[in-house]
């Protein structure tokens, strides 16, 4: 999952980071309206984690202007955002939450609690309401983040989870390398060229060549009789 | 469960008492007036009957002794006010000449006048009036009228005078009620909306009162619910910015905890503790102040303000960061013309200052120059500094906020203490425009003081 944090607080900021890092997601932060609308413009995020006091302006208005955006172009208009405050009142969060943010968590926060809550998010924005993925004989568990093939539990890396996971969300849909790689990694991330090829040549070793296929030219997917 | 009485209640028994008491002074005075009245009815009555009688003897002499004894006609009375009158006659040697009616034989006397008798045996009083016929005096006519029945016309009229108050005492009485229930609609009206008064709503009792009396009310009630959301709306906004500036630095410390939980990089984990350790030092910082504001809202309740030099204070106060700036390679000073009196409280004030000089130190790079400036005749102290702008927004972008509309890092809530300790001194805290030579200059000014410019 491809998650924007837009917090000003240097300390949370690189916390996220970490610990967003540590359940294999790509984090990327931005510390104002602005930075953070240009980074929306520019690439696809699975989620947004919203600090409402910023430097630059508030976070309110961001939304907005999400919201706003016209649809079936970058920024896109539908990413779920979960907004982060540490601001008290009530009234804020009602305004926050019918400007359109999806969620609301008040500073201090579990940072599993955050974690579950934006798994919650992205089935949601999938149109999906279980939590665990079967597709064919995969079930996987992003949460737990573990995989079962036919029922028997197979160790994949936290790389290729994720690969894995990007694609059974979307089968039988294609995804190009740069699709997978705009999930997966942030723009700090220092990519080989061949990096999605290397972790879909493990996966295929692990579970089997027919369980991601190739089609040439365009991308790769997982068929939904896997 | 006691009940409550009713305005309507309260003034419909005070106006009915009253009435009552006016209505039985009415009827006391119209049956007074009724009693007066009959007598000199009465008395009027026996002199024209005597004067009728001289007349009539005179035109018909003689009517010589003569005692009708037969009794009245009862078809001769037959009129409410018809009195039974008895009539004497008699010569000017006292001799009766004639006797009519039922009243016992009047002693004859040469007067002529009004006069009550008292006659018979058991004696009954009797009215009576006499007269001679001219000046010869040949005859002299009393006539007399039973006092008990005078008693019984004059009960009678004062009767009739009084009744109409009977009657009107309960219509009175509820035409006053509606009246009074009516007159007071603007005040249930107003009872009804103080009543469903919503305190959320700002003049919640609008201007919808035309009487000068109920409008006084609704403003000041509205004067007042206004005043209560100021203070509620600085409270919320205290509690806002507290809640930032204590939750932010937890939720960095919660974060960077878990990131310490999984293996990392040595230069990370330095990094990641030294953040931690700043973040604990940023919520102490928070707590601090949270503590001065209480003890300034404490101060203000309970103790009472003292003579003092606020240029002692300040010149102590200075000389405890001495050790810092020189340390951090800050240029603090003073500038003071002298004694500086004020009534305060000086814990309070050294604080105030504290925090104002611990934000100059914190907030701008070594080399700048902090100076601590005193105005006894204008009534301010300030605290100035010439780091310039550039070098505030680079600190900014490291965490430290040098916006006053703006709190990070305690220096907003630093700022909430200071202007807490200058209201406690009826004074005020603002930014002002620095002097010549600095950069910001934030500055408390006192009550006591004659503002000059």
């Amino acid at each position: 999952m491809r998650v924007l944090v837009v917090e000003d607080d240097e300390g949370i900021a690189t916390g996220l980071e970490a610990h967003l890092r540590k359940l294999g997601w790509a984090a990327d932060v931005t510390d104002g309206v602005a930075s953070a609308w240009a980074a929306l413009c520019a690439e696809p995020f699975d989620l947004v984690l919203l600090d409402l006091g910023l430097r630059d302006g508030d976070g309110a208005e961001l939304l907005h202007r999400l919201r706003q955006a016209p649809p079936k172009r970058l920024p896109d208009a539908a990413t779920p955002v979960l907004i982060m405050t540490a601001r008290d009142q009530v009234a804020s969060r009602i305004a926050a939450l019918d400007r359109g943010a999806d969620d609301y968590m008040s500073k201090p926060f579990d940072p599993d609690e955050l974690a579950a809550r934006m798994r919650a998010l992205r089935r949601r924005s999938v149109g999906r309401a279980q939590a665990v993925l079967r597709c064919g004989t995969l079930e996987l568990d992003p949460a737990a983040r573990t995989l079962k093939q036919a029922g028997q539990p197979v160790a994949l890396s936290t790389r290729e989870f994720s690969v894995l996971l990007t694609l059974v969300e979307v089968s039988p849909r294609v995804l190009s390398r740069a699709q997978i790689e705009a999930r997966l990694y942030n723009w700090d991330s220092v990519l080989d060229s061949n990096a999605v090829e290397v972790h879909v040549h493990h996966l295929r070793k692990k579970l089997g060549s027919a369980v991601i296929c190739t089609l040439r030219g365009v991308g790769y997917f997982v068929p939904e009789d896997t | 469960m006691t009940t409550q009485r009713s305005l309507t209640q309260h003034l419909i028994t005070w106006s009915l008492s009253a009435l009552l008491i006016v209505w039985v002074g009415f009827i006391v005075l119209a049956y007074r007036t009724g009693i007066h009245e009959a007598d000199e009815l009465t008395d009027g009555h026996l002199a024209s009957v005597a004067r009728l009688q001289l007349v009539q003897n005179t035109a018909t002499q003689p009517l010589a002794n003569m005692w009708d004894k037969s009794p009245g006609r009862p078809d001769l009375k037959n009129h409410d006010y018809q009195r039974s009158l008895s009539v004497v006659v008699w010569d000017a040697g006292g001799r009766v000449l004639s006797r009519n009616g039922d009243a016992p034989l009047p002693p004859f006397t040469l007067s002529e006048s009004f006069e009550t008798l008292q006659l018979g045996s058991p004696p009954v009083a009797w009215r009576a009036f006499s007269r001679w016929d001219g000046p010869t005096q040949q005859k002299k006519v009393m006539v007399l009228l039973s006092v008990s029945e005078r008693d019984d016309l004059a009960q009678d009229i004062a009767e009739q005078m009084a009744e109409p108050g009977f009657w009107l005492l309960p219509f009175t009485a509820l035409a006053l009620g509606l009246a009074i229930r009516r007159g007071l609609q603007p005040l249930y009206a107003l009872s009804r909306d103080v009543d469903a008064l919503d305190i959320r709503q700002p003049s919640p009792l609008g201007n919808s009162y035309p009487q000068q009396e109920l409008r006084a009310v609704a403003d000041s009630i509205n004067t007042l619910v206004d005043r209560y959301h100021t203070v509620l709306k600085r409270e919320r906004e205290l509690t806002d910015e507290l809640a930032h500036e204590l939750r932010t630095p937890l939720t960095s410390i919660t974060l960077q905890a878990r990131a310490l939980r999984t293996p990392a990089a040595e230069a990370d984990r330095q990094a990641m503790l030294a953040r931690l350790e700043r973040d604990a030092l940023s919520a102490g910082q928070v707590l601090s102040d949270l503590l001065a504001l209480a003890r300034a809202s404490r101060t203000e309740l309970v103790e009472r303000g003292q003579a003092l030099d606020l240029d002692t204070i300040a010149r102590n106060v200075v000389a405890e960061f001495a050790q810092m700036a020189h340390r951090s390679g800050h240029q603090l000073a003073l500038s003071s013309p002298g004694p500086f009196p004020l009534t305060g409280h000086p814990v309070l004030l050294s604080l105030a200052l504290r925090n104002l000089i611990e934000n100059a130190l914190s907030h701008t790079p070594g080399g700048t120059r902090v100076e601590v400036q005193l105005d006894p005749d204008a009534g301010w102290l300030q605290v100035c500094d010439d780091a310039a702008q550039s070098v505030a927004r680079a600190l900014s972008a490291t965490g430290i906020e040098n916006d006053p509309t703006v709190s990070a890092l305690g220096l907003g809530l630093g700022h909430r203490v200071v202007q807490k300790i200058a209201v406690v001194h009826g004074g005020g805290f603002e930014q002002v425009t620095p002097p010549t030579g600095y950069q910001r200059c934030y500055r408390l000014v006192f009550k006591t003081a004659n503002p000059q410019g």
